[in-house]
């Protein structure tokens, strides 16, 4: 067993030294670690109590040594706001990529690995997804379902499913090809032990990156939703509720749209570049 | 006779982060115009890699030669900048690849694709009609029917699109022709077509061949000297007859043969060589040969073996070297 | 135990990989199958294993035809037929160690009671194949093609199969090991009794390891006979080719011409009625493309399919 340990250690090692190697996913690696500790942390650096507390005297102030980004329209602290809206943001973002990721791995690998009617079936409803833009299917699924955390999520999960059943399916088309499958058939392997044992642990490289890059793209659909008002709903402070908010006084608190608007790049930006280190550090043929 | 190629203590390895990859280690020979040279050996023995050597297409972050000299007539490739090569890659020296299933270009019709090195290599001033007649006579030349010049790759079969890449290889009238494994992605019947037409070929024009083989018989049938290559070294060096027939051999060439299932003895039960090829990042400090060789004595595990020589038939092997007596 | 015997036969579709091919295996022996590629010998294999449906005809293992039999029957027999496989790159999952290769069979078809007879089930099984212990936890793309092809044999035989498909096993590695492959394959075969379909391209290595030895050309066996008769009397004008196209490793073949046959194998797909072999045989007559021509016993046990005999 120990050396069975071991060796799981040296092949993550070997992942993690390649990782290493990509300088700008090392640096988003970091930016990703300090955002999300300020989430975790969040109640440490600032209480929660800021975000909500209207101070009627310190309405729209620029950042000072008080308020480190300003106060809003309503004398909330900006900065408070910011850091617990990345609690909001974050787990919406993850949440939302997970689900899709399971619910797409399913369909995609049952429509890959089956093939035939299954995949007829399965393909043809994504077609019809697809059709539709991803911004208004989600402002479908919530003008439908009515606009709080929960139906956010579900509206952002069901507009990234199509795209991750079609990525899904098309690895798995490969990886099902392989001889190794065959030769699980051929001792008598069951279908759903072939998928999870075999197809997708081999399938798995692609489809973890894209999820990283999914929750980029989460966050700014969530921001995007929220913009329009039919995301998170006040006071709670989403990023993208706080642009929304920040839209009518672009000119005279531009501050107000910034900083929200800084973190929103930032974590994206950071997740799309560990995905990106990822890709390579997970491919085994660019060894070297 | 006059050499086309001479290589010296020719030594290339790959260098990575982690390790540093021996491919090839002082290796020398040479080929006279119109000879076939074989390069035997097995996955890893370097054979691949001194082709690429040769043709300057070593990997270029990675693949280095070390030491030693590689000369085409009387010209150091080694020393010549990338500009330089050019002039001489496709023209003078060019190389058939082992796959021909991925060595063609499928957007390009197999005309067009014959016609690019002709055209790269324009220094007769050839105008498009003289390169499309002799981008025809290239086909014919190799069998296939000049009509088909407009076709794609995809539209050949792997027997018809090899013939495509000997043409390719052939169309500037190279002096030395490599040929990497040509073969080993053909069926029996089709290889037997394709050895004897490079044979034709060879004889017709005068062409130099090093051909890469892990197959003995297809050297037997092809090549004027062989090289049998052992971890980046050629053990043995000899004509056809002194490796086929001669008295001395390399324990590692006795090996090669003893584990070839033969058509004429009816023993069943073949005699491989034990053990595996040593990894070219830590080799053996002594003969490379020397943890699987079954002759080995304790001089063979410490010191590098000497070439011994009769009559040009060289064996890099201790149970040769200084007196007859050895063994 | 009763004579191991297979019917097997398919026509129709429209790809005709296999195409009406009967034979019969006995016990303890191999039946070598050569050919090109593209002449339906690895469909074959899969056929007879039901990893593919047979389109027609049936396959008979201990006298029962398993051509139509249900998952669940089918899951009873899988374990006393298995395949090694051609590729040993592809036929392994990346993602798991070695020992966890081996053990899968068993795992899947719930042979060992507990973990203690897995665990030595298998060490057993990498000692018979001449894997050492040491390389139980490595992973496969450690390994060269040699050890890896010997953790596929370990995985088809770790569930004491009677009846081994052998697709290619050799054709991927160097000359060196693929002697020590044979070697193997042969001692196990004596060890345990075991029942091969041995798939090759290489006549030389199918002449070492085979009893009976069938040639296959566009999905129709065209020549079977005992190894000593193919060799010494082959009958059919394609066994000949493919016995003067192999390249001898003597000095008396150098540069000697030989007798080649042109052209290349055609398409399987809708074949033209006749002798398949028709387009490219020196001999072909007109009778030779008028219809399908019979298996003809031309010796004892000896059976060819030309008109010519």
């Amino acid at each position: 067993m120990a050396r069975e340990k071991e060796k799981r250690n040296s092949q993550a090692a070997e992942i993690w030294r390649r990782f290493r190697k990509n300088r700008t996913a090392v640096i988003g690696l970091v930016i990703l670690i300090l955002i999300v500790g300020m989430a975790l942390f969040a109640d440490l650096i600032v209480p929660y109590s800021k975000c909500i507390e209207q101070v009627g005297a310190d309405r729209l102030q620029g950042p000072s040594l008080e308020h480190f980004f300003g106060t809003d329209e309503l004398g909330r602290d900006l900065f408070a706001r910011v850091v617990h809206g990345s609690r909001y943001s974050l787990f919406i973002g993850v949440a939302t990529s997970l689900m899709a990721l399971v619910i797409g791995a399913i369909l995609g690998a049952s429509a890959g690995y089956f093939g035939g009617m299954v995949d007829n079936i399965i393909c043809r409803i994504v077609d019809i997804f697809l059709c539709v833009p991803p911004i208004l299917l989600s402002l479908a699924v919530v003008a439908a379902l009515g606009s709080n955390m929960q139906n956010l999520i579900i509206a952002i999960t069901v507009s990234c499913i199509p795209g991750n059943v079609r990525l899904i399916r098309s690895v798995v088309l490969t990886v099902a090809e392989q001889e190794y499958v065959e030769a699980a058939k051929s001792y008598g392997t069951s279908n759903a032990r072939i998928i999870f044992r075999y197809v997708l642990p081999n399938a798995m490289g692609p489809i973890i990156v894209n999820t990283t890059m999914a929750i980029s793209d989460m966050i700014l659909s969530a921001a995007g939703l929220s913009f329009i008002g039919m995301g998170i709903q006040p006071p709670s402070p989403e990023w993208g509720a706080l642009l929304s908010n920040a839209q009518t006084y672009l000119f005279s608190a531009p501050y107000m749209l910034v900083f929200p608007g800084i973190f929103i790049v930032l974590s994206s930006l950071a997740f799309n570049l560990v995905g990106d280190g990822l890709t390579d550090a997970l491919d085994p043929k660019l060894k070297d | 006779m006059e050499q086309v190629l001479k290589i010296e203590d020719l030594s290339i390895c790959y260098k990575t982060d982690l390790e540093t990859v021996y491919a090839v280690n002082g290796i020398s020979f040479s080929i006279g115009a119109g000879e076939t040279m074989g390069l035997v050996g097995e996955t890893g023995a370097g054979k691949t890699t001194t082709a690429l050597g040769i043709m300057g297409l070593l990997p270029e972050r990675t693949g280095k030669i070390t030491s030693g000299k590689i000369l085409f007539e009387d010209q150091d490739l080694c020393g010549m900048t990338e500009h330089e090569l050019l002039h001489i890659r496709g023209q003078k020296i060019s190389m058939i690849f082992q796959d021909p299933m991925t060595a063609l270009n499928p957007v390009l019709t197999v005309g067009d694709q014959i016609g690019e090195a002709l055209y790269l290599h324009n220094q007769d001033g050839l105008s498009q009609k003289e390169i499309d007649k002799k981008v025809e006579e290239t086909l014919e030349m190799v069998g296939i029917p000049k009509e088909r010049k407009k076709e794609y790759p995809y539209q050949f079969s792997g027997g018809m699109r090899q013939r495509v890449v000997i043409a390719i290889a052939l169309v500037c009238n190279p002096s030395l022709l490599i040929a990497d494994e040509p073969t080993t992605a053909l069926d029996v019947t089709i290889q037997a077509q394709i050895l004897s037409m490079i044979c034709d070929l060879q004889r017709k024009y005068g062409t130099s061949v090093i051909m890469i083989t892990h197959d003995l018989g297809v050297v037997a049938e092809t090549c004027d000297k062989v090289g049998i290559m052992y971890a980046g070294e050629i053990v043995e060096y000899g004509t056809l007859a002194d490796i086929f027939t001669g008295e001395k051999h390399h324990p590692y060439t006795d090996g090669l043969f003893g584990s070839i299932p033969s058509l004429t003895e009816n023993s069943r039960r073949l005699h491989p060589i034990e053990g595996l090829m040593p990894d070219p990042t830590e080799l053996p400090k002594g003969c490379r040969f020397a943890p699987r060789c079954k002759r080995c004595s304790e001089i063979c595990r410490q010191k590098k073996p000497p070439v011994y020589e009769e009559n040009g038939h060289q064996i890099r092997c201790h149970l040769f070297s200084g007196k007859e007596d050895a063994r | 135990m009763k004579n191991l015997k297979k019917y097997f036969h398919t026509s129709g579709g429209v790809l005709h990989a296999v195409d009406d091919v009967s034979f019969q295996i006995q016990k303890g022996k191999t039946m070598g199958v050569v050919g090109e590629s593209g002449c339906g010998k690895s469909t074959l294999g899969r056929t007879i294993l039901c990893l593919n449906e047979p389109t027609a005809g049936e396959i008979l293992f201990h006298g029962q035809d398993i051509a139509g039999l249900k998952k669940k029957e089918m899951n009873k027999i899988r374990p006393k037929m298995q395949m090694i496989f051609q590729d040993p790159y592809s036929s392994l999952n990346g993602r798991m160690t070695v020992r966890r290769l081996i053990e899968e069979p068993l795992i899947v078809n719930k042979v060992c009671k507990n973990k203690q007879e897995l665990k030595e089930r298998t060490d057993q099984i990498m000692e018979t194949v001449g894997l050492a212990p040491r390389l139980a936890m490595s992973y496969p793309h450690e390994l060269d093609g040699g050890r890896r092809q010997r953790i596929g044999i370990a995985r088809a035989l770790v569930l004491n199969p009677e009846f081994v498909v052998c697709d290619e096993p050799v054709s991927a590695l160097d000359v060196s090991i693929q002697a020590q492959i044979l070697n193997l394959l042969m001692d196990l075969q004596e060890k345990f009794g075991l029942t091969y379909l041995f798939i090759t391209h290489d006549l030389s290595v199918v002449r070492h390891i085979s009893d009976e030895i069938m040639v296959m050309y566009l999905g129709k066996c065209v020549e079977r006979a005992s190894f000593e008769e193919i060799f010494k009397n082959p009958v059919h004008p394609y066994t000949k080719a493919l016995l003067a196209a192999i390249p001898i490793p003597s000095v008396e073949s150098c540069h000697k011409r030989r007798e080649l046959i042109q052209g290349e194998v055609t398409s399987p797909v809708d074949p033209k009625p006749g002798c398949r072999f028709a387009a490219r045989c020196p001999y072909a007559t007109e009778a030779c493309r008028q219809s399908d021509i019979p298996l003809k016993e031309v010796a004892p046990g000896h059976m060819a399919a030309c008109l010519r005999v």
